[in-house]
């Protein structure tokens, strides 16, 4: 067959995009803004899940899809954590009008 | 074992179901039966039941202890197609936490800080679930999702006391820093799973110790792998430098949570991170030469940075549950000891059961000062130290436990906390090869920074001793204070005296639980390396254990 | 043909996630957000995971954006637009970070046998006649992932269930309004401890 993707070129995008999402959340002040880099991060980590499983060795023992499995499950945790995180943002913001993720220092010390 | 599930492995996960549906349950009364019931007194019948039905969990854990789960040796109590332990470590752990939530739902039923108690305990219950999930979890992907679980429930419980904007504040800020420190643990499994194709840690443990080049070397994204991952665990116990979330999130918390967070996440946070960084990443721990470094030396350094800015940020605190925040801070640091002692010590089960015995006693002990805390903020609002003044003339008993808490947390004897540090510094220094320096030097600054500790759980104890008081009298007590006061106290005493009973259950629990492959052995080490299972065929038979254990 | 796809696609889609990193609007930073998701369907697809891609499209797409919208919609007017500027310092740290982080995992790549190895994917194409696992899940994902859910992933399948009950019980909890909300918004000023204690 022609030209494939190799392994590697998958992975160089997860790297990016991670870091991409990594320099987003240091960033960012905002606390949506936030969470938007997270879910950046959560995404390169499932591309690289997928990507493992579709090219690399699988131990018969572990089931035929375990990489897709796993990005399934993270896809879950994700949504939920955006739900709370929003929950939390919610709250935060419109009854105490703490607005900014660096200002959140009424706690002292 | 045979790859599948039977009746048997419900029967197993049985307290795991039955708390589920009992947190429904909760909810459902919250918002049926008791509708009618003002806060204080569905408070009360809501952590009565709650109370119920975590009972019955440690019963039924106690019952399959019993029944099922007869032998020691490591292979035979895996069920769920092998994603989850179903032995003694599963039962024993399942019953602590579950004694933890059993103090916490006491404290919860001090005050009210909320309205919402129905959910309350609901999300109470279920990051109790998920902590016994999380260490009974084999497998990655039932590991991610319970940490997970466990995390977000925590979220949710810190922020409910909405009435305080300290509350909502901690929620938030905690929830910023552990959603970023799970997405880089995430890609840190994800360079795992790429490099083992397998997210069982038994057989991630196994392969890479049966890489042609066992050990880090040349292995770049193996190293950042562990780093990430160390990045996940380190956030989870408040290692520093990720420590930044917790003093923030342990003062704002309400007080029960914030003893829910410094005993359930941290016992099941660091039972996961034996599994995993000891059991998996087994392989790549020690340091066997120049240019193949092992993950030890970092959670060294961790290890060092946290007990000492732990213990050094201690001393100047004024509120009490932040001065506890930061002395949890320090267990932590010396909880970690322990860990690399799993890792790379020559008796890697000792060193497990002594981490847990610390474990237990550090758990206890600490719930049993967040009720102090609690009893303050019922009564005066704030937690300051100051408010503590005078406390030893009007409630004598209450004097002596706190002195008992304190000098247990110090870590002397009689105490069960001396013994705790005993035991663990102890297996820490029992390792070969380069890294025996480390050790040593370690276990020499754990020495020193429990000195430093004493300085301010004395400043306490002067506090309630040696002051007059210039504060409004508390009030009584209460039995909801008073029981986790008194458990504490009465077991740090108790263990104090008998520590070997306890010891011994945590050998039996880490000998049936941990699996830890080979691991390279360093040139000064004598072959004294243990291994509790040879590999694994695919129809296995139980192997016999390495040690009968003890009567 | 394909490789020149990929590179296009992933190049697109590395662009769309600095828009999300650096826009200043958050409802534009949303927006970025979704053709990232999209782009990262399409990475799924050229793996052969049609299911994870519909899935992606489905819960990211149409479930966390739809939350992340509502969060900035409902906040708009407490901060207003975001006009803030990054402090200088937190802005080197963000861009060391990323050149630090995205270099050290490239190397790390590189430098790992295996992975540089597998410049051809394995089982490619997977025709009808395919008798490994892989093969046959490949050609019928849906029922796989079924099966599996039920079988190998049962206990994690049932606590992604608790872990969603859990979060939805306590968004709800925490984001609604409780009965002395009013008094508690009136009595107070912004950034301030309310009159009443105890909810």
């Amino acid at each position: 067959m022609s030209q494939q993707i190799p392994l590697t070129w998958f992975l160089y995008f997860a790297a990016a995009s991670f870091s991409i999402g990594l320099m987003g959340v240091l960033m960012r002040r905002n606390a949506i803004g936030v969470l938007m880099a997270i879910e950046i991060m959560l995404n390169a980590a499932n591309v690289n899940f997928v990507a493992f499983w579709r090219y690399g060795p699988t131990p018969a023992s572990e089931g035929p899809i375990s990489g897709v499995m796993m990005a399934l499950f993270v896809v879950t945790v994700a949504a939920a954590e955006v739900a709370v995180g929003v929950g939390l943002i919610l709250l935060c913001y419109r009854r105490w009008r703490a607005a900014d993720v660096d200002e959140l220092d009424s706690l002292s010390g | 074992m045979a790859a599948g599930f039977s009746l048997q492995d419900f029967i197993l996960f049985s307290p795991v179901i039955l708390l589920t549906g009992w947190g429904l349950l909760t909810l459902i009364l919250d918002l049926t039966v008791l509708s009618r019931l003002g806060d204080t007194e569905r408070n009360r019948a809501l952590g009565l039941w709650t109370i119920a039905g975590l009972v019955s969990s440690v019963v039924l854990c106690q019952f399959l202890a019993f029944e099922y789960v007869g032998n020691v040796s490591g292979q035979d109590n895996l069920i769920f197609f092998d994603t989850l332990n179903g032995g003694v470590l599963y039962t024993q752990f399942a019953a602590l936490v579950l004694l933890f939530a059993i103090l916490v739902t006491c404290l919860s039923m001090v005050w009210n800080f909320t309205s919402h108690w129905g959910e309350y305990y609901a999300l109470l219950i279920w990051s109790a679930v998920s902590m016994i999930v999380l260490i009974a979890s084999e497998d990655l992907i039932t590991l991610f999702l319970s940490l997970e679980t466990m995390t977000i429930c925590l979220y949710l419980l810190t922020a409910m006391e909405k009435s305080k904007k300290r509350s909502a504040e901690a929620g938030l800020k905690y929830f910023v820093y552990g959603s970023v420190s799970s997405a880089l643990f995430l890609f840190g499994l994800s360079l795992v799973y790429g490099q083992t194709g397998s997210t069982s840690i038994d057989m991630i443990g196994q392969i890479l110790s049966g890489a042609e080049r066992p050990g880090l070397s040349g292995n770049l994204a193996g190293g950042v792998a562990v780093l990430m991952i160390m990045v996940g665990f380190g956030f989870k116990i408040s290692a520093v430098p990720f420590h930044q979330w917790a003093p923030d999130a342990y003062e704002g918390a309400p007080a029960p949570i914030a003893a829910w967070l410094a005993s359930g996440s941290k016992l099941a946070s660091l039972v996961a991170m034996v599994k995993v960084m000891g059991g998996a990443l087994g392989t790549w721990s020690a340091t066997t030469s120049p240019t193949s470094p092992g993950w030890v030396g970092l959670l060294a350094l961790i290890s060092a940075a946290t007990m000492t800015y732990g213990n050094f940020t201690a001393l100047g605190q004024t509120n009490l549950k932040r001065l506890l925040a930061y002395s949890s801070i320090a267990h932590a640091g010396y909880m970690l000891v322990g860990v690399i002692a799993v890792g790379i010590s020559t008796r890697r089960e000792e060193a497990a059961a002594a981490l847990f015995f610390y474990l237990v006693i550090y758990g206890l002990t600490t719930i049993a000062g967040f009720a102090l805390a609690a009893w303050l903020d019922r009564d005066l609002g704030t937690e300051s130290v100051d408010d503590l003044n005078g406390l030893g003339r009007r409630h004598p008993y209450v004097g002596v436990a706190v002195c008992v808490l304190m000098l247990s947390m110090i870590g002397i004897p009689p105490t069960a906390g001396f013994f705790g540090k005993l035991y663990m510094f102890m297996e820490a220094l029992n390792v070969g090869g380069q890294d025996k320096v480390t050790m040593i030097g370690l276990v020499a600054l754990g020495l020193f920074n429990s000195v430093v500790s004493a300085f301010y759980y004395v400043r306490i104890l002067k506090a309630i001793f040696l002051r007059e008081t210039d504060r409004k009298p508390l009030q009584n007590m209460g039995p909801e204070i008073s029981l986790p006061l008194a458990v504490g106290a009465g077991l740090a005493l108790f263990f104090g005296f008998q520590p070997a009973s306890l010891l011994e259950d945590m050998e039996v629990v880490s000998r049936s639980g941990l699996r830890f492959a080979e691991r390279p052995i360093a040139s000064e080490e004598r072959g004294v390396v243990r291994t509790i299972l040879p590999a694994r065929p695919a129809s296995a038979e139980a192997a016999p254990p390495t040690e009968a254990p003890k009567p | 043909m394909i490789q020149a796809l990929f590179i296009a696609l992933s190049a697109f889609g590395l662009l769309m996630a600095l828009g999300t990193v650096f826009a200043r609007n958050l409802v534009n930073a949303a927006l970025f957000l979704v053709a990232f998701f999209f782009v990262i369907a399409c990475q799924f697809v050229l793996l052969e995971a049609e299911f994870m891609a519909a899935i992606q499209v489905l819960i990211y797409i149409g479930a966390v954006t739809v939350i992340l919208m509502f969060g900035i919609m409902l906040t708009r007017n407490i901060q207003g637009d975001e006009t803030t500027t990054v402090s200088k310092r937190w802005r080197l740290l963000g861009l060391g970070a990323f050149g630090t982080v995205c270099t050290v995992l490239v190397l790390g790549i590189n430098a790992y046998q295996p992975w540089t190895d597998l410049a051809v994917r394995p089982e490619f194409p997977v025709t009808k006649d395919s008798t490994t696992p892989r093969g046959q899940a490949i050609l019928s994902m849906t029922p796989t992932v079924g099966r599996e859910m039920m079988t190998r992933y049962v206990v994690a399948f049932e606590l992604a269930g608790l872990l969603l009950t859990a979060a939805l019980v306590g968004a709800v909890v925490l984001a609604q309004h409780d009965s002395t909300d009013i008094v508690n918004a009136k009595a107070e000023k912004p950034g301030t401890e309310p009159a009443v204690t105890g909810s």
